[in-house]
């Protein structure tokens, strides 16, 4: 394993007032990492200045190289994101919007048609998240747990590197919640990839992530293996209610419902 | 798709064939080819065609049906390039103020006869295109000196602000100038008569050349939809395309008002209607919204000089009174239905 991603004291804000404030840590290939926070923590806007839509003070390397010297199209080769859904959408078909991530890949070719193997590549990731027979239909008729499959797909059709996930399970049902997270983990294991996911759900963070970065008022709170940062003071501290008296709480109802 | 968009361009033609023909002498489109193969094949002109004929058609008629076209067409790609991009569905490059940069550059040629040195008539077009050019250089600029993100909100409400200031600075000029007023107000209404061939000449390789340019962006466009940030990430360039589109859509414009004045609706309408019959992906949207607003522009000019005719109605007004209706019809009408 390698280091793939290193955040140095980077601090990134908007209007002049910084969100984040110093915060480092690393992520190797095959590693991913999941950031809890309560709302307004910073995470989704860490995530934005790694994937270099928010200008930011400090460091972020991809591979030892500083992402700020780095060419736009270089980057978004090796970085993707999966942003939250806006809710504003055009009639393009579930086909068409996938295979804007492949943009990059065809934006150069002769009369920059997609080829045989961008089709393919757009079509795998379809199935990858059950919408193949669906590759025809308007993204505007989908639900939003479809829809928002179409963007994972999207986003893999991008073949990057890294995946930055902004609360991906969202809008998604239980089932699909499970599978998408499953699915990321083999993606990133199959490729010595890598995937960092801003979550809400404590339980799906931990799926997704033995590594676990707590944010707390824009500064790093506690950053380790699930066992060592989600403890009771730390979520308490941070959430500011008993979270883990809570989930024994919701544990007891699940075994007398059994 | 194919079946609509073969429609389409025969319209187009069918109009533009129209738009000549008609007029208060009628010239059947047979002699209107047999004019067209005369002038630049130089065929034998057959006798049932008299030499009125021949200068109704190539003087007068088909440069300024070409010349409605052209800046139909020139208008509408812009207008779909500034929805897209601004994100926008009232956004074009009026609301940017190339249209308020224009009338400045014409008002100090118009009421205070400055001209170009060698350039004489020409200087009226060349000072209003530049002058609107530079109007919405200052304002992205601006935009992007103030958020160097250049969020679309920025752009649009720099826009607004600097195309009230060069408002007013006209007002200004034309306060100070009244004898040469009306003829500025008759310019800024846009009209295509008394135009010729120069015109076309001029305009239309640089509504082709834009055009083209435009429609090589037709995917970043489609990307560009899904909001600036996906765009990004999904390796758009977002800042530097931003900056071309939006320059190469005010030149455009720019060059269209230069010529012909101030004409307004079809750039906003015809790529909405388009949009509607076609789908929303760029590949047809840009191409499409020039054909169908060409044509649509051919029809306001013919309806403008022959409805009063001796006299002519303002061609931007006449666009609006034609093209309001047809618009509500087209969106009302499918909303209706899916109802």
């Amino acid at each position: 394993m390698w280091i793939m991603l290193t955040v140095n004291n980077v601090s990134v804000g908007y209007n002049g007032v910084d969100v984040v404030k110093g915060v480092s840590f690393c992520v190797g290939d095959n590693e991913n990492l999941s950031i809890i926070g309560p709302n307004g923590c910073g995470k989704t806007t860490l995530l934005r200045a790694i994937a270099n839509i928010l200008p930011y003070k400090g460091d972020i390397d991809i591979d030892g190289k500083p992402l700020r010297g780095m060419k736009h199209k270089e980057i978004s080769l090796r970085i993707a994101m999966l942003s939250q859904l806006s809710g504003i959408y055009f009639q393009y078909s579930v086909y068409e919007t996938v295979m804007m991530g492949r943009y990059l890949h065809i934006k150069d070719k002769l009369l920059g048609l997609p080829s045989k193997e961008d089709k393919a590549c757009v079509m795998s990731c379809l199935e990858a998240v059950n919408l193949a027979s669906h590759a025809d239909r308007a993204i505007t008729e989908l639900s939003g747990g479809q829809l928002q499959r179409v963007f994972l797909a999207r986003t893999l059709a991008q073949s990057p590197d890294l995946i930055l996930l902004d609360e991906p399970t969202n809008h998604l049902d239980l089932k699909y919640q499970i599978e998408l997270i499953d699915y990321l983990k083999d993606w990133a294991e199959d490729g010595g990839r890598s995937v960092i996911g801003v979550m809400h759900d404590i339980n799906l963070a931990m799926k997704l992530s033995d590594n676990i970065m707590i944010l707390k008022g824009g500064g790093v709170k506690a950053i380790g293996k699930a066992d060592e940062v989600i403890t009771d003071s730390i979520l308490e501290d941070v959430y500011e209610i008993d979270v883990a008296g809570y989930m024994r709480q919701s544990l007891k109802r699940w075994e007398a419902i059994r | 798709m194919r079946v609509k968009v073969i429609i389409t361009v025969t319209c187009a033609l069918a109009v533009i064939v129209l738009g000549v023909a008609f007029g208060s002498v009628w010239i059947p489109p047979g002699v209107i080819w047999e004019v067209i193969t005369y002038r630049i094949m130089g065929t034998e002109l057959p006798e049932h065609v008299s030499q009125a004929a021949v200068a109704i058609v190539w003087n007068l008629r088909l440069p300024r049906t070409l010349l409605a076209f052209v800046v139909g067409a020139a208008l509408s790609v812009s207008g779909a390039v500034m929805q897209s991009v601004l994100r926008n569905p009232l956004a074009s490059s009026y609301t940017l103020g190339v249209s308020s940069g224009a009338s400045l550059g014409a008002g100090v040629v118009i009421l205070y006869g400055v001209t170009i040195p060698l350039l004489g008539a020409m200087s009226l077009p060349l000072l209003g295109f530049a002058f609107g050019l530079g109007t919405i250089v200052l304002v992205i600029s601006f935009a992007s000196r103030i958020d160097g993100r250049m969020e679309n909100n920025t752009i649009i409400l720099t826009g607004m602000v600097f195309s009230l200031f060069v408002n007013a600075l006209t007002t200004l000029l034309s306060a100070l100038q009244r004898e040469h007023l009306q003829r500025l107000v008759l310019w800024q209404m846009g009209s295509f008569s008394m135009r010729d061939w120069q015109a076309v000449f001029i305009l239309a390789p640089i509504a082709i050349t834009g055009a083209l340019f435009v429609a090589h962006y037709n995917r970043e466009l489609d990307m560009m939809t899904f909001g600036e940030e996906q765009a990004k990430t999904m390796g758009v360039n977002l800042k530097r395309v931003k900056w071309l589109l939006l320059i190469v859509a005010a030149a455009i414009t720019g060059s269209s008002v230069a010529f012909v004045g101030v004409i307004g609706f079809v750039d906003l309408v015809a790529p909405h209607i388009v949009r509607r019959i076609f789908g929303v992906s760029h590949r047809y949207v840009v191409p499409l919204s020039a054909v169908f607003g060409g044509a649509f522009m051919v029809l306001c000019d013919l309806v403008a000089r022959t409805v009063v005719s001796p006299s002519e109605l303002p061609v931007g007004a006449v666009s609006a009174l034609v093209g309001a209706p047809f618009f509500a019809y087209i969106y009302f009408a499918r909303r209706t239905r899916s109802a």
